[in-house]
């Protein structure tokens, strides 16, 4: 992948070219106008929106309007700066930075098209062609470089909430080779997340270590185009958490931008030092594999009776399949469920897909398998159930609460690939603050179309935002990360302890 | 014809009649309206783009423009895919409609939906659902969920149904539309202050004609009323397969040619071949031996009948008329019978091919990186002569032969899009291109064929032979846009 904007711009040329301006990348389930919904809504400013079919869902074009702040027209202008019919001024800023980066178009476009990678790469080009960044941008800019978070919180501050939570033997912990990286907003702002990851971590008997010389992982210079900043603040972190076999994750900006980013902005050839993942994906898998290990033997049995009445090669290979998917489950311990809970039994609790670790891993993932596909016609079938998988690994986590605790979780009307933005990601919290927290309420808008008590989400960054719309406009809910209810109500329940 | 380049004072102006949210000449924000692929290459950065909502602020818009003869660009949506009536020279302002997206009444006795410029085809669909849903709301078929009614009608596109009753502009009844000289003219019934818009012909000579196919031209349609049918829930597809053209063409029109009792009943009759499914996947990520296709159940050519029925019974009597018919064909008329056979269609297929709207004329460009739709009508019975020309003419050219061809009023007319697919970001693609479109164009107009979308550089020959039409229409178009400011340079006006 080049490094440069301009050069990254001019890779992604075939691709810009596709765009027909069509449009679909405006709505949420474009390609599904007859899906059943929740009826209309009049949300808190006053607007209603019918959850029926497909529904406009690019915060910007829904904020500004003009055609420009659709996702089609941003294509249209990144191929007229290419085309050398525009050049980068700050009109062409002011139009291209609104953009929360949620990739919702990405997720509509028959053509694929990677749009994100592309408004992050126009971005990066018009940095690097000198248009000074937003005001709010510098000032982050600054901030990061002075005190490695955009925040400016102070360096020495970074793992406070550890020392203060009773966790700080997990700062620095030379004996391990598991990492949690924390990120900068539940470091030095949403706490409840990590000292709740970290609990969880501590209750399962995980081995890890904080640690200090951790600095932001650079998402909000990636998105915004300073990418030179990010590549400093990436190369630090890779530096100091190379020794590390796991590295786990509580933000989902965070983890998106070590496990899609980093491989793309490292040296060619290079590879990251250390397995990702997501501390939601640990939790699920502690669910999902158990049930799995007890319901495979009977499906196999079943399939063998199959076999035994009438030969077939299909199936044969299924059982084949399916035996070596239960040996490499058995090699998995633990298991953990959830203890019922009287102030959680009946809430209605519903869950925000965060972009960084919803959509923006199903679109990388359809990306590379597409690159690796040599007839598409057949894999796509195959892509598609992968991206399925992924959205329900959250899922699991909450169906089991419904099992066990008596929550009632209900969804959203857009969720998984189709999710509403909560406003922050892209730069877009900094820079327009207004438009960010506007956006965030009409996602709030859309739990309170199902009555929601409860919104959750993965992400401190989301939470965070979610959180200010809610107050700001008034939602009337609570909101929080799903670890954090398992860890707030003391919720975890563990069969058998995992192995690391 | 010399036109003024706006200037700040003129932005000023749009400024004063919409406000200044609405109205900008914003480099980046202009540059963004571009479309140069799908329904045409030829696409100019507008200079000003001004997005009204109200009649009366189009009303003063068209008026200062044309006192200060700048070029003025209307759209709806602007789709079917792609930009249908981007700016082209000389730029101007472009009037962007999407404000203007008021479902404004649906009447399900007298039968009709009023619509503004700006509703879409996934908002119509969606509204209906919810709130009326024995009634299919009248949008296009095959355009995107963000197309618009009007602009499928100005356009004279497909809707739903238009195999069945004809297309999209036969089903509109009544307009309001604001003419560059400051008028504002309701056509049909709806001329008359109290009148319902229930009749197009109203009182007197339609002039809903002169504005249909007229890609903006004449002035800013502002609403519409679009006739709706019924939406039964007896619905299925049907489809035969065939090794070549002339076999899907004749067969189809012995359907159609049933009209009552059977060829009603097929609301959507659309075909082509195999390349259809081919290039709506990456060029190198799919085979493109027919062998492979054939080994999938792909025919080389086949003809779809979506029928729509109130019973069972009737949906039941349809199809097997249908099948009964191809079977009869098949043994005794068939060019190839031994290759004719019925497609039998998963429920999967059918349920895909029922989904309205839909993105399937979108992935195109999934191919390369780019896509034309050249689409001519022709009679029905002469589609396979034009199939076969076309696609040995992208053939020649280098490009897959890739071929859509669906009826019109049960066959009266034959819709043919060559799906030309190629890398737009190679500018030896874009001259083959237009070569191909210019050698095609020639011969097409020998035969009586005509362009459906008029490349204003290409096709424009179209109307240097049809002079004395041209001639009227001129002069209309004279009289509503003296100084020629709506879209020159569309269908060669003025």
């Amino acid at each position: 992948m080049a490094k440069t904007g301009m050069k990254r711009l001019e890779e992604l040329k075939p691709e810009i070219y596709k765009c027909i301006h069509c449009k679909a990348c405006r709505f949420a389930y474009s390609g599904e106008p007859s899906r059943k919904g929740i009826g209309e809504h009049t949300g808190k400013t006053g607007k209603s929106i019918l959850y029926e079919g497909m529904v406009d869902s690019c915060p910007a074009g829904i904020e500004y309007g003009w055609e420009a702040f659709w996702n089609a027209g941003k294509v249209w202008i990144a191929r007229s700066i290419l085309s050398g019919d525009l050049e980068f001024t700050e009109e062409v800023r002011d139009v291209i930075m609104p953009c929360i980066t949620c990739g919702q178009c990405s997720a509509q476009c028959e053509n694929k098209i990677p749009t994100v990678d592309i408004i992050e790469a126009l971005r990066a080009a018009l940095v690097e062609s000198g248009v000074p960044m937003i005001d709010k941008h510098q000032l982050v800019d600054r901030l990061v470089k002075e005190l490695n978070n955009p925040y400016g919180g102070k360096a020495d501050e970074r793992f406070k909430w550890a020392k203060d939570a009773g966790l700080g033997k997990y700062v620095n912990n030379k004996e391990a080779k598991i990492g949690y990286y924390v990120g900068c907003t539940a470091s030095y702002r949403q706490v409840e997340v990590a000292i709740a990851t970290a609990k969880l971590f501590d209750q399962l008997g995980m081995n890890f270590t904080l640690i200090e010389e951790e600095v932001c992982c650079g998402s909000p210079f990636f998105r915004v185009g300073a990418v030179d900043t990010a590549q400093e603040l990436m190369n630090k972190n890779l530096e100091n958490f190379k020794h590390l076999e796991k590295v786990y994750f509580s933000c989902a900006g965070c983890y998106r931008t070590f496990t899609i980013d980093y491989p793309k902005w490292m040296p060619e050839g290079e590879k990251l030092p250390f397995k990702t993942q997501h501390a939601f994906e640990l939790i699920s898998s502690l669910i999902s594999i158990p049930k799995k290990k007890k319901e495979l033997p009977a499906e196999i049995d079943a399939l063998k009776k199959k076999l035994k009445e009438k030969p077939d090669k299909r199936v044969e290979a299924q059982i084949k399949r399916l035996e070596a998917e239960y040996a490499k489950l058995n090699e998995f311990k633990g298991e953990i469920k959830f203890k019922p809970n009287k102030e959680l039994k009946g809430k209605i609790v519903t869950y925000h897909d965060p972009c960084h670790t919803g959509r923006h891993f199903a679109i990388d993932m359809e990306q590379e398998m597409i690159k690796e596909s040599k007839n598409l016609m057949f894999d796509m079938r195959l892509i598609n159930q992968r991206i399925e998988e992924w959205f329900e690994i959250p899922r699991i986590i909450l169906r089991k609460l419904e099992e066990d605790v008596g929550i009632k979780f209900t969804e959203m009307y857009r969720i998984k690939l189709n999710s509403m933005c909560c406003g922050a990601g892209g730069g877009v919290r900094a820079g327009y603050p207004e438009f960010s927290l506007r956006t965030a309420s009409l996602r709030c808008d859309e739990a309170n179309a199902i009555n929601a008590d409860i919104l959750t989400t993965e992400c401190p960054f989301c939470w965070r935002n979610l959180t200010d719309a809610n107050e700001q406009y008034n939602h009337g809910m609570i909101v929080m990360g799903v670890l954090e209810m398992i860890s707030k109500y003391n919720l975890l329940d563990i069969i058998e302890k995992p192995e690391f | 014809m010399s036109y003024k380049l706006p200037t700040e004072k003129d932005l000023e102006a749009m400024v004063g009649i919409v406000g200044k949210e609405y109205a900008s000449n914003n480099k980046a924000i202009t540059a963004s309206y571009l479309a140069k692929s799908v329904m045409g290459l030829e696409s100019q950065i507008p200079d000003i783009v001004v997005r009204p909502k109200y009649v009366e602020e189009i009303r003063k818009i068209l008026v200062y423009c044309s006192q200060e003869k700048i070029a003025v660009s209307p759209v709806s949506g602007g789709l079917s895919g792609g930009f249908a009536c981007p700016t082209i020279k000389p730029g101007g302002v472009l009037l962007d409609l999407g404000r203007m997206d008021r479902i404004i009444e649906i009447d399900e006795k007298n039968r009709y939906a009023i619509v503004e410029p700006g509703v879409t085809n996934g908002s119509l669909w969606a509204y209906m659902e919810k709130y009326h849903p024995d009634w299919a709301p009248p949008i296009a078929d095959g355009a995107p969920p963000a197309a618009t009614v009007m602009g499928d009608a100005i356009d004279r596109g497909f809707s739903l149904y238009t195999s069945s009753v004809g297309p999209q502009g036969d089903n509109f009844m009544a307009g309001e539309i604001v003419f560059p000289n400051g008028d504002v003219v309701r056509t049909g019934s709806w001329a008359l202050p109290f009148a319902k818009p229930f009749y197009k012909y109203g009182l007197g000579p339609d002039m809903w004609s002169y504005l249909m196919g007229s890609q903006g031209t004449m002035g800013v349609v502002t609403k519409a009323a679009v006739k709706i049918y019924p939406h039964p829930k007896f619905k299925t597809v049907i489809a035969w397969g065939m090794s070549n053209p002339q076999d899907m063409q004749d067969l189809t029109l012995e359907v159609g040619m049933q009209e009552f009792g059977v060829a009603h009943n097929t609301v959507m009759v659309q075909g082509g071949n195999y390349p259809l499914v081919m290039a709506r996947w990456p060029k190198d990520k799919v085979p493109h031996d027919y062998a492979f296709y054939k080994e999938m159940g792909i025919p080389e050519w086949w003809m779809n009948w979506e029928c729509w029925a109130q019973s069972q019974e009737e949906l039941d009597f349809v199809t097997n008329k249908i099948n009964k018919m191809a079977e009869d064909f098949k043994a005794n008329r068939a060019k190839d019978g031994d290759a004719m056979k019925p497609w039998v269609l998963h429920p999967k297929q059918i349920a895909s091919r029922l989904k309205k709207p839909n993105k399937i004329a979108v992935p195109y460009s999934f191919w390369e990186a780019g896509f034309l739709f050249i689409t001519w009508y022709t009679p029905w019975n002469e589609c396979a002569h034009f199939a076969e020309m076309y696609n040995a003419a992208m053939e020649k050219y280098g490009f897959p032969p890739v071929m859509w061809i669906a009826s019109i009023e049960r066959c009266r007319q034959a819709i043919c899009m060559p799906i030309v697919c190629f890398d737009s970001t190679k500018p030896e693609d874009f001259e083959k291109v237009q070569a191909l479109n210019l050698e095609t164009t020639e011969y097409g107009l020998k035969q009586g064929w005509l362009n459906y979308r008029p490349d204003p550089y290409i096709h424009v020959q179209a109307y240097y032979q049809a002079g004395m039409y041209w001639k009227y229409l001129r002069a209309f178009k004279n009289l509503v846009d003296p100084n020629g400011i709506m879209h020159p340079g569309r269908l060669a006006l003025p």
